[in-house]
C-alpha cells in the first residue's frame, strides 16, 4: 500500500542575502521556498550558516567553559577572528564591540574602527558587527565602522524601530547589510521593515533578528515568533521575508544552568558538556525554527552542528533520503 | 476533520424543540461545532448524527497511557503541527535507559532510587525521571518489578518475544509499554500485547509501513500503540516525524494516528533535542548526567508551555517560596521574560519574597525607564493598588538596579516613612545581594 503525502507548496520564499564583499569571500543565506529545514518538499539553494563570536576587549563575564577554546585570544579579535576561521571552521565572524559601551571600556569609535580594520585584514570572510547596544554610541560606532569597512559588505547589528535612520543611512551609503532587530514580536519586525524600505534600505539587504530567548530563558517565545515569520513569508509577505540570524552563544551562555559549576550544583552534570548542550539544543531549536545565521560561542557546538547540517544538506544516499 | 455548524445542523432533528435549552437546532449547532456542548444533551438525535459526530470530534491523535498511579505517563492527543496554532498538550515522557547487564539486583535498586530521588524544580515545574526503559538481559525481570514497585511507568526494550513476555508479564498491571527490537517480525509481539492488554510500540521502514503495521496491530486487538519512525540520521526522522504528524492531522491513514517513540541512544542529544521540539512523545534516553537530561527538560519545558498565555504578566504580588510579613519585598515590570528570570533566581536564592508586579505595559525595567513607563507616581500608585504595600511591615522596597533613578522620587510618592534600596541590575546577582545586602540591613 503506498502512502503519499501531497508536498506543501507555497507562494513565497525566503530571501536569499549575501553577506561579505570587496576584498571578502562572500556567504549566501536564505532562498529557501519551504517551512525550515523541510528538504524533502522544499529546495533550499543555501544551507544555514555559522558565525563565531569575538570581542574587541576581554569579556570578563563569558563562562569559563565557553572562554577555554579562545584562551590566549579574548580580547585580540584579529586573532581570534583567525583561530574561528583556521581551527574551528567558522563560515564568519561576528566581532562584538562590547568594549566600546560606556560602562565596559568605554573604547571610542576609532578603536572601534580600528579594531574591525584589523579583523578584516586578518580573515577574508564576512564580518557581522556588533554594536555596544542601543544608545547614542551605538550609532557612533557603527557608522565609523561602517566608513572604515565601505564596500566590505558587513551585516551592521543593529537597527530597532525607535532607532533605525542613521544606520539605515550608512548601511546605504557605504554598502553593508542591515540587521533588522524587533523584541520578538512579529508585527515589529514587519513595521520595521517598512520603515527600512521607505529610508530606501534594499530589502535583499536586511536581516531579521527576531530578539532570542536562550533555553529556558524565552526561547519558546522565540522559537514561535521565527516560526509565525517564517510562515508569513511563505505566504508572500515581502516584508517578513528576510533570513533570519541568530544570537544563539550569547543569550545561551547567560543561563546560570549553563555556567554554573560542577561544584555548586553536582545534579546537573559535567559543566564543560553542560553548557555546550545548553548551547547546542538553543540554536538546533532556532534552527528548525527558521535561523539562517546562528552566532556560538563554543566551537564545540558549532562543529556539531555543522555535522548534522552537513548531513541534512548533503546529497541523499541512493534509494531514500537518508545521508549515510 | 471537525464539522462545521451548518454540517452538523444537517444531522440534527430540525424541530427546534428546546430539549437541549437552546431556541433552535442551528444554535445547539453551532455551540457543537465549538465543542462547548454535547450531543447527549438532544434525545432525538439520529444514531446516524451520533455516529458521524463521534468520529469526527475523536482527536487525531490517540492518548495512551503508561503506568499507573501518580506517575502514569499519559501521551498523544495533540491537535496542531505549529505550537502556536493552539499549544502542545501532552509533554513527552522522558524514560531512562537501565541495562541489567553487569549490575546486581541491589545495584538496580540504588541506581533506581537514586532516580526516584530525581526532583528538580523550575519555574513552576518539577523536573523527574519520567519513567525506566528496561533492556532485555538476564537480570531484566527483577529489574523492571522493582522499577514498577517504585511507581515508575517501565518501557521494555525487547530483544525477542520470549524475554519480552517474561519482563511484561509480572507487571502486566502496571501498564509497561512493549518495544520490539528493529527490523523484528511483529506478529508475536502483536499477540503479547494484546494478551497482556499494555501498550505497543510499532516501526516500519517507511511510511507506509509504519501505517500499515500500526493497523495491523489494532487489527490484531492491541488496543495503545506508538509509532517508532524510520530514520538513520536527524534529516531522514524529522522527515518522518513532521510527515506522520501532518498526516495524523489530515487524518490520511488511521495507523499515523498514534503517539511517537524516539530512542536516543549515547551521545544521541541532538536526536533528543529534534524529537521534543517534532512531536515525539516517549523518549527513551540512555545518557544519564544531568548535563544531559537538564536541558532537555528545559526544552520540553518551553516547547509545551500554553503560547497563548500573553508576554505580560498580571500585575500583583506574586510570592515565591512562603514569605511573611519580615521578607524581602522587591519590585519589577510586567514583562513576562523579566518576571521569569527575577523569579527563577528569587526561588533559587532559598530566600522567601514577595515579587510586586508592576504595569509597565509590557516592558523591560532599562526600556520601561527609558520610556518614561516607569515614574516613581505609577510605581507608587501600582504597589499600593496592588496592596503591596500591605505585605511588608519593614516597609523596605528593593527595586531593580536599572532603575535606580527613580529611586528618590519613589520615596517621596511612597511616603509613610518607606525607604527604597536599589538591588543588582541583573538578576542573577540577586542571591549574593541577599546575602550581602539584605540580611546584614535587616540584622541591624
Amino acid at each position: 500500500m503506498s502512502l503519499e503525502l501531497k508536498p506543501k507548496k507555497w507562494a513565497g520564499a525566503i530571501r536569499a542575502v549575501t553577506l561579505g564583499s570587496g576584498s571578502r569571500k562572500p556567504v549566501t543565506v536564505g532562498g529557501g521556498n519551504g517551512l525550515p529545514l523541510h528538504t524533502f518538499e522544499g529546495v533550499f539553494p543555501h544551507r544555514p550558516a555559522f558565525a563565531l563570536e569575538i570581542t574587541d576587549v576581554d569579556p570578563a563575564r563569558w563562562a569559563e567553559a565557553a572562554r577555554g577554546p579562545w584562551d590566549g585570544v579574548l580580547g585580540s579579535p584579529a586573532a581570534a577572528a583567525r583561530r574561528a576561521l583556521r581551527e574551528f571552521g567558522a563560515d564568519l565572524v561576528m566581532l562584538h564591540l562590547c568594549g566600546t559601551h560606556p560602562d565596559r571600556g568605554n573604547r571610542t569609535p576609532e578603536e572601534a574602527a580600528a579594531d574591525v580594520r584589523a579583523v578584516l585584514d586578518a580573515v577574508d570572510v564576512p564580518l557581522i558587527v556588533k554594536g555596544p547596544g542601543a544608545g547614542p554610541r551605538q550609532n557612533d560606532v557603527l557608522a565609523r565602522v561602517a566608513e572604515e569597512a565601505k564596500g566590505e559588505g558587513l551585516a551592521l547589528h543593529s537597527a530597532c524601530q525607535e532607532d533605525y535612520k542613521t544606520l539605515a543611512a550608512v548601511a546605504v551609503a557605504y554598502g553593508h547589510i542591515l540587521v533588522a532587530e524587533s523584541p520578538i514580536d512579529m508585527n515589529i519586525a514587519k513595521q520595521l521593515n517598512i520603515l527600512l524600505a521607505d529610508a530606501s534600505v534594499d530589502m535583499n539587504r536586511t536581516l531579521i533578528d527576531p530578539l532570542t530567548g536562550g533555553l529556558g530563558y524565552g526561547l519558546e517565545y522565540t522559537y514561535s515568533v521565527m516560526e509565525r515569520i517564517r510562515l508569513a513569508a511563505l505566504g508572500g509577505d515581502a516584508m517578513l521575508n528576510a533570513p533570519m540570524i541568530c544570537l544563539a552563544g550569547e543569550e545561551a551562555w547567560k543561563a546560570k544552568e549553563a555556567k554554573a559549576s560542577s561544584r555548586q550544583e553536582p545534579r546537573w552534570g559535567d559543566e564543560r558538556r553542560r553548557g555546550i548542550h545548553w548551547e547546542l539544543a538553543t540554536a538546533l531549536a532556532l534552527i528548525e525554527a527558521g535561523a539562517e545565521v546562528l552566532v556560538l560561542r563554543h566551537p564545540e557546538t558549532l562543529a556539531r552542528l555543522r555535522t548534522q547540517l552537513d548531513c541534512w544538506f548533503g546529497d541523499p544516499a541512493p534509494g531514500g533520503d537518508s545521508c549515510r | 476533520m471537525p464539522l462545521t455548524g451548518l454540517q452538523i445542523f444537517k444531522l440534527l432533528p430540525n424541530t427546534n424543540c428546546r430539549k437541549c435549552g437552546y431556541p433552535t437546532c442551528l444554535a445547539f449547532a453551532m455551540k457543537l461545532a465549538a465543542g462547548r456542548e454535547s450531543l447527549e444533551k438532544c434525545p432525538d438525535a439520529s444514531p446516524e448524527a451520533r455516529a458521524a459526530l463521534g468520529a469526527a470530534s475523536a482527536p487525531p491523535i490517540r492518548g495512551v497511557t503508561i503506568g499507573r498511579g501518580e506517575r502514569a505517563v499519559t501521551v498523544g492527543e495533540e491537535t496542531v503541527f505549529f505550537r502556536h496554532e493552539k499549544t502542545f498538550v501532552r509533554r513527552p515522557g522522558l524514560f531512562r535507559i537501565l541495562d541489567p547487564r553487569g549490575l546486581s539486583a541491589a545495584e538496580c535498586g540504588a541506581l533506581l532510587n537514586d532516580w526516584l530521588g530525581v526532583s528538580i524544580a523550575r519555574a513552576g515545574e518539577t523536573f523527574r525521571v519520567d519513567g525506566v526503559a528496561i533492556v532485555e538481559a538476564p537480570g531484566a525481570p527483577e529489574a523492571a518489578s522493582a522499577a514498577a514497585r517504585r511507581g515508575f511507568p517501565v518501557a521494555v526494550l525487547a530483544a525477542t518475544p520470549e524475554g519480552a513476555a517474561s519482563i511484561a508479564e509480572p507487571i502486566k498491571d502496571q501498564r509497561p509499554l512493549i518495544v520490539p527490537p528493529a527490523g523484528a517480525a511483529p506478529a508475536a509481539y502483536f499477540a503479547l500485547a494484546a494478551r497482556l492488554g499494555v501498550p505497543l510500540v510499532v516501526a516500519g521502514a517507511d511510511l507506509a509501513g509504519l501505517a500499515s503495521a500500526a493497523a495491523a496491530a489494532s487489527s490484531a486487538g492491541v488496543g495503545d500503540i506508538l509509532l517508532e519512525p524510520p530514520g538513520a540520521d536527524l534529516r531522514s526522522l524529522h522527515h518522518s516525524l513532521s510527515a506522520i504528524r501532518r498526516g495524523a492531522l489530515d487524518r490520511v491513514h488511521p495507523g499515523l494516528g498514534h503517539p511517537v517513540f524516539l530512542r536516543a541512544g549515547r551521545g544521541e542529544f541532538e536526536k533528543a533535542v529534534l524529537g521534543i521540539t517534532k512531536f515525539a512523545s516517549v523518549l527513551a534516553i540512555e545518557d544519564h548526567g544531568g548535563e544531559t537530561w537538564l536541558p532537555l527538560w528545559t526544552l520540553r519545558q518551553n516547547i509545551y508551555t500554553d503560547p497563548q498565555k500573553p508576554l505580560q504578566m498580571e500585575p500583583g504580588v506574586y510570592p515565591l517560596g512562603e514569605p511573611d510579613s519580615r521578607s524581602p519585598l522587591l519590585m519589577t515590570t510586567n514583562f513576562s521574560l523579566t518576571y521569569f528570570i527575577v523569579s527563577t533566581e528569587v526561588e533559587a536564592s532559598g530566600v522567601a519574597a514577595h515579587l510586586a508586579v508592576v504595569d509597565a505595559e509590557g516592558l523591560s525595567v532599562l526600556t520601561a525607564w527609558s520610556a518614561g513607563k516607569l515614574s516613581g507616581d505609577r510605581v507608587a500608585k501600582s504597589l499600593r493598588q496592588t496592596g503591596a504595600v500591605d505585605r511588608v511591615s519593614h516597609r523596605t522596597l528593593i527595586i531593580p538596579g536599572y532603575a535606580s533613578p527613580i529611586s528618590g522620587e519613589l520615596e517621596d510618592a511612597m511616603g509613610d516613612g518607606w525607604r527604597v534600596i536599589v538591588g543588582p541590575q541583573e538578576a542573577s546577582d540577586i542571591a549574593p545581594f541577599f546575602r550581602d545586602v539584605w540580611e546584614p540591613m535587616r540584622a541591624r
